[in-house]
Parts: structure tokens; sequence; C-alpha cells
């Protein structure tokens, strides 16, 4: 799969693909989208980038922890859940706020989409925690 | 401190995942996350009795995830759950305090707390939630977890590593077809009714059975529930997957799939044929009974011939799970009280069996039964402990297993179900036999000992390995001399299973936000 096409292709590929799926991410509470589908794609670009470039030369610039990432992803999603009971509402009751910044105009802050990162972190964690030790044979 | 204590349903689901989330973090630090998981765990069981004592008091609680009224997703805290959620946190607190000395130390400290999280708030959300949907999410929860944790390694590696992965394998494998199944189990009673909450479908199923126009695909889906429940309890066709996968599941664990794990099949038989298929009930009743009855023979006559200790007890798992599943055919009040009586005490004894299989597996170094011998020397405190077990799940008279069982033949020959009672009667001697058999040929005998054989390990049980079966060995005790509270308790939720309206009610006049 190392053919200079693959290699020039992937480099390309890798950025515009982790601001999709950042944007995915974003758009995800009431638009099509989400946590989901948004760390699917980032992990698919991190899984490609690992299929052409080889898991051992990725691992010498970029060796994140996945499980750490998965760790993060889950209690960010459950603290979350958990916030709304100190404001004494049930668990998992969203919050939404409207916001006026001065170049962006008007942002919708919802605590909803803080589950939703919660959500994109287990996705990326667990599929490329995953992939990583299948394919790290060595170990 | 009262608004607190209404959040105690989610609270029991959502503190394991949380914390199975921090276990992640603290990897490198063993002490901390052991200390840590213990706290939490007794906390969740202390909580767990608050839960049982409030819904006593006071009737049924109905928690709404996000408050969004009956359209979301509720949990739903009857007896029926709160008492399930204090038998799995007893159990499950058990058996963490048992697996910090008895699992071996990496597989402890990189995955193993995670994983008995999910398993504990997979376990408490099945019991808890009123939404069927959910309830299949929690069931592969579940699955997921308690699979993983089939791999952990023991101390003193007795279980090949390949033997693990075939039985994970293909308890994976069964399982995943079961969730199929009861997907589009789900799926069909959504298309049909058009709603996943319970309370809600058990109303629009009586309306449509009062109206007549009930359609036929209802008996087929309630046929697909009894395959999905059926295959978490290892009923007879779908029972082969437990004496592969309970035997190489470390102790603990065993304990825990022995224990807490196939009474949720019992559970979801409970809640999803006297709620949703009430009115269907009359037709199920006989196939209940009869799959009841062959599983207990195929269990009874299949532990006979074991010789591996953990083997034989999974094989008595099968049979004993199918009195449960005759009490629940029966259908009478009484019958269902007898059931959960029966069904607590097995979970006691056998969840206690399986962990004193494990300190006698570490001490002799083998499953065989036939390489020990003369262990009541040796391991006084385990033949002990074996010889309650043995004496409650045989039902012998002091322990809790004879009043299970004489409340269930009592309720059965009361309801005039005299042919299943005598079957069922009858293979009760198997259960005396295979149990002492193994008793004996374990502790009677012999003296193979460690400087003659060479067989014995020299590791000690510690008190992590000991406090937990002597307390569960006193619970299985005491619900043989003072079973009152236990059958009083029984009888209250098998009143509230058959009378389904508070239940209903309870849900259904939630208002939305």
């Amino acid at each position: 799969m190392t053919t200079i096409i693959t290699k020039t292709i992937t480099k390309v590929c890798i950025p515009l693909v982790i601001l999709f799926s950042i944007s995915l991410l974003l758009a995800g509470h009431n638009n099509p989208g989400g946590g989901f589908i948004g760390g699917v794609m980032f992990a698919s670009v991190i899984a490609l980038m690992y299929v052409v470039f080889g898991l051992k030369y990725v691992k010498t610039f970029f060796n994140p922890d996945w499980a750490k990432w998965f760790g993060f992803g889950l209690t960010l999603a459950s603290l979350t859940a958990f916030a709304a009971m100190f404001f004494g509402h049930n668990f998992f009751r969203s919050a939404v706020e409207f916001v006026h910044l001065p170049l962006f105009g008007e942002i919708e802050l919802v605590s909803a989409g803080l589950f939703d990162i919660g959500v994109y972190f287990v996705v990326i964690g667990s599929l490329l925690f995953i992939f990583k030790n299948v394919g790290d044979d060595n170990e | 401190m009262i608004a607190e204590m209404s959040h105690l349903p989610i609270i029991l689901i959502a503190v394991p995942i949380l914390m199975a989330a921090l276990m992640l973090f603290l990897r490198s630090n063993e002490g901390v996350q052991k200390g840590l998981n213990i706290t939490v765990s007794f906390v969740m069981m202390a909580l767990s009795f608050v839960l049982l004592w409030q819904v006593w008091n006071g009737g049924i609680q109905v928690y709404e995830v996000g408050e969004w009224g009956k359209y979301g997703i509720i949990l739903v805290a009857d007896l029926l759950s709160s008492g399930m959620v204090v038998l799995s946190s007893l159990v499950s607190f058990l058996a963490l305090l048992y697996s910090l000395d008895y699992i071996e130390g990496k597989s402890l400290n990189s995955s193993y707390h995670s994983l008995f999280n999910l398993l504990v708030a997979g376990l408490n959300g099945t019991f808890l939630t009123g939404d069927i949907f959910n309830m299949f999410v929690f069931f592969e929860i579940l699955l997921l977890s308690s699979c993983a944790l089939v791999v952990a390694n023991e101390k003193g590696g007795v279980t090949k590593s390949s033997d693990k992965m075939e039985a994970t394998f293909k308890y994976l494998v069964l399982n995943m077809i079961g969730s199929i199944v009861m997907l589009i189990a789900v799926a069909s009673l959504y298309a049909t009714v058009g709603t996943l909450n319970m309370a809600d479908l058990s109303v629009k199923i009586s309306a449509m059975s009062a109206a007549g126009t009930l359609p036929w695909h209802i008996f087929a889906i309630a046929l697909l529930f009894i395959v999905v429940f059926g295959n978490k309890a290892a009923i007879f066709p779908m029972h082969y997957w437990l004496p592969d996968v309970h035997p190489t599941a470390p102790s603990p664990i065993s304990a825990m799939l022995s224990g807490v794990m196939i009474k949720v099949g019992a559970y979801g038989m409970l809640r999803v044929f006297f709620l949703i298929f009430r009115d269907a009930l009359f037709l199920f009743q006989p196939i209940i009974i009869f799959l009841a009855l062959a599983t207990i023979i195929i269990g009874a006559v299949s532990a006979v011939g074991q010789k591996d200790v953990k083997r034989l007890l999974a094989y008595s798992s099968v049979s004993q799970i199918g009195y449960v599943f005759l009490g629940i055919g029966f259908g009478t009040v009484h019958a269902l009280a007898a059931a959960l009586v029966f069904l607590v005490n097995h979970a006691i004894a056998k969840s206690m069996l399986f962990l004193t299989s494990g300190g006698i597996i570490h001490h002799a170094g083998t499953r065989d039964m036939t390489k020990m011998g003369g262990m009541i020397k040796t391991t006084p405190v385990m033949s002990v402990a074996f010889l309650i077990g043995a004496m409650s799940i045989a039902g012998l008279p002091p322990m809790g297993g004879f009043i299970a069982k004489f409340v269930l033949f009592d309720a059965g020959l009361l309801a005039e179900y005299y042919i299943p009672i005598a079957i069922a009667l009858f293979f009760a001697v198997f259960t005396l036999f295979y149990m002492f058999r193994a008793w004996l040929l374990m502790f009677w005998g012999e003296i193979r000992d460690v400087e003659k054989y060479g067989e014995y390990s020299s590791h000690k049980s510690s008190y992590m390995i000991t406090i937990p079966i002597i307390t569960l060995a006193a619970l299985a005790f005491i619900f043989g001399i003072y079973a009152e509270p236990l059958i009083a308790l029984s009888q209250a939720i098998a009143e509230q299973l058959i009378d389904p309206q508070p239940y209903i009610d309870a849900v259904m006049t939630r208002v939305v936000r």
C-alpha cells in the first residue's frame, strides 16, 4: 500500500477529513452528524495513515495512548450527564444558551454538544485502540 | 437529602460507568484503583439497599432520564427491580473483594476494574430500565463486558488460554445471535404497537386484546422473547454455551455469571411476560413449563458425570435455573414468590460455591476432582463452605435451598401441577447425589499433599478470599433458618407482578415538560 499515489492522497486527506469530522461533530446536536459519525471519520483517517505509512513508522512521531482518549471521552460524557443533577434537574437534562460573539455572530452553546464531544473521543479511542493493538503484533 | 435520594436509580447505573472511565486513568496506580473500586462498590451496595427500602415504603419510583416524560427513557424501580439490584450489588461487591487477591496482577490492573464496573452498570441498567430497547442496550453492555472478563487470567494459570478463547468465542457468537433475535423482536413490537415504553406497551396490547384486534404476530414476538431470555438464562435448547463459559471464567466472574447473569434471563421473562404479554401468557405457560422441566432433566443428568468441579457447578446451574423457570411457568402468585425465593437462594449458594471452588482450585492446582482428596484437613474453611453450599443447592433442611424447594413444590401442588412437580422432585434427588459426590471426592479419602505428590500449590487463601465466602455461607444459612423476610418480600413482588396496574399508573401519569 505504500505507493507514492496513496501516500500523497493520504497526506492531503488527513487535514481535510479531520476538519470535516470536527464540523460533523459540532453540527451533531440538531443537524445530521454527531459524535459517533465524527469519531468514526476521524478514526478512519488515522487508520488510513497507519495502513499507508506503516504502524512502525507512524509510531516514531505520533503515538498517543488511545485508551486514555477513550477514558477521557467517557469521563466527559458521564460528567456532562451528571452536571444536570447539580442544577436540580434530572440526569441527562440538557441546557441551551445563545451567545453573541463579535466576529462569529450568534452561537448556540448546548450542553448536549459537550456530551457529543465525549462520544467523539470514546469512538476514536476505542476504534483506534483496537486497530492499533490488532495491527501491532510484535508485543 | 430527599431530593438527592430520588436520583438513586440513575446513580446506580451512571456511577459504575464513570468509575469505568476513571479506572482507565488509574492503570498505573494499582493500590488507588483497588481501594477506590472496592469503596465505590460498597457504597453502591449500601445505596441499593436504600433504594429497596425506599420502594418498599414509598411505592414504585419512576425516574425520567433527561426529563422527557413517558416519551423518553424512563427508569422504573419497583420491588422486583430494586430487589434484583440489591442481589446483584451484593454478589458483585463480594466477587470484587474476592478478585482483588484471586486475579493475576497484570490482568487486574489493565482492564479488569473498568470491565467489572461496566458489568455492574449493565446489570443495574437491565434491572432498572422501563424501556424495552434500553434493556437491549444494557444486554449488550453486559454481554461485551462479561465476554472480556471471561478472558482475565487467574493466579496459577489453571485454565489454558486456548480454552478461554474457545469458550469466549462460543459465548460471544451465541449471545450475539440472541441479541439479533432480541433486536428483531423489539423492532417488530415497535412496528406493531408504536411504542417502546414497557408500561405503554402493556396498556396498548391489553386494549388490542380487549377489542379482539390482537395481531397474530404478537405471539411470534413473544416466542422470540422466550428464545432471547432463554438464551441468557441457559434454558434447555440454548443451554450448551454455559458449561463451557462458566468453568473457564476466573472464579469471581463465574460467581457473577452463575449468580446474577443467568438470573437476568429470569428477570426479563418476568418483566416481559407478566407486564407486556400478560393477556397472551396462558398460551406460553405450558411451553415455559416444558422447557423448564427439560432444563432440569438435562442439567441434572449431565452434572452427574462431570469430573471438573466448575463444570459440575455449571451444569448444576443449568438444572437449578430450570426450577426458577418452573415457578415462572406455573404463574400463580405463590409460584412466582417461590421462583423468586429460589432465585435468591440459588444466587447466594451458587456464587458461594463458585468462589469456594476457586479457593479449592487455587489450593489443588487442578480442576479435576479425581486428582483431589482429603482436603478437609488442609482447607477446613473451604470444605465447610462447600458443604453448606452443597446442602443449600441440594435442598437439605437447615439451608436456604430447602425453604426454596419447599415453597416451590408447595406452590406447584396448590396450583395442581402434579406431574411437573413429580419430575422436578425426582431430579432434585440427582442434585443431592452429584453435589455430595463432588464433596466426598474432594474432601474425604486419601490425603494428597504437596509433599507427597507435588500437586498442591502453596498459595494460602487470604482474608480477601475467605471473607466473601463466609459472608455468602452465612447468608445461605440465615435464609434457611429465618426465611420469613425473604418470603414476605417475594410475596409482595409476586403480587406486584400479577397485578401490574400500579406499575402502569406510576409510569403513564407522568407529565411531559
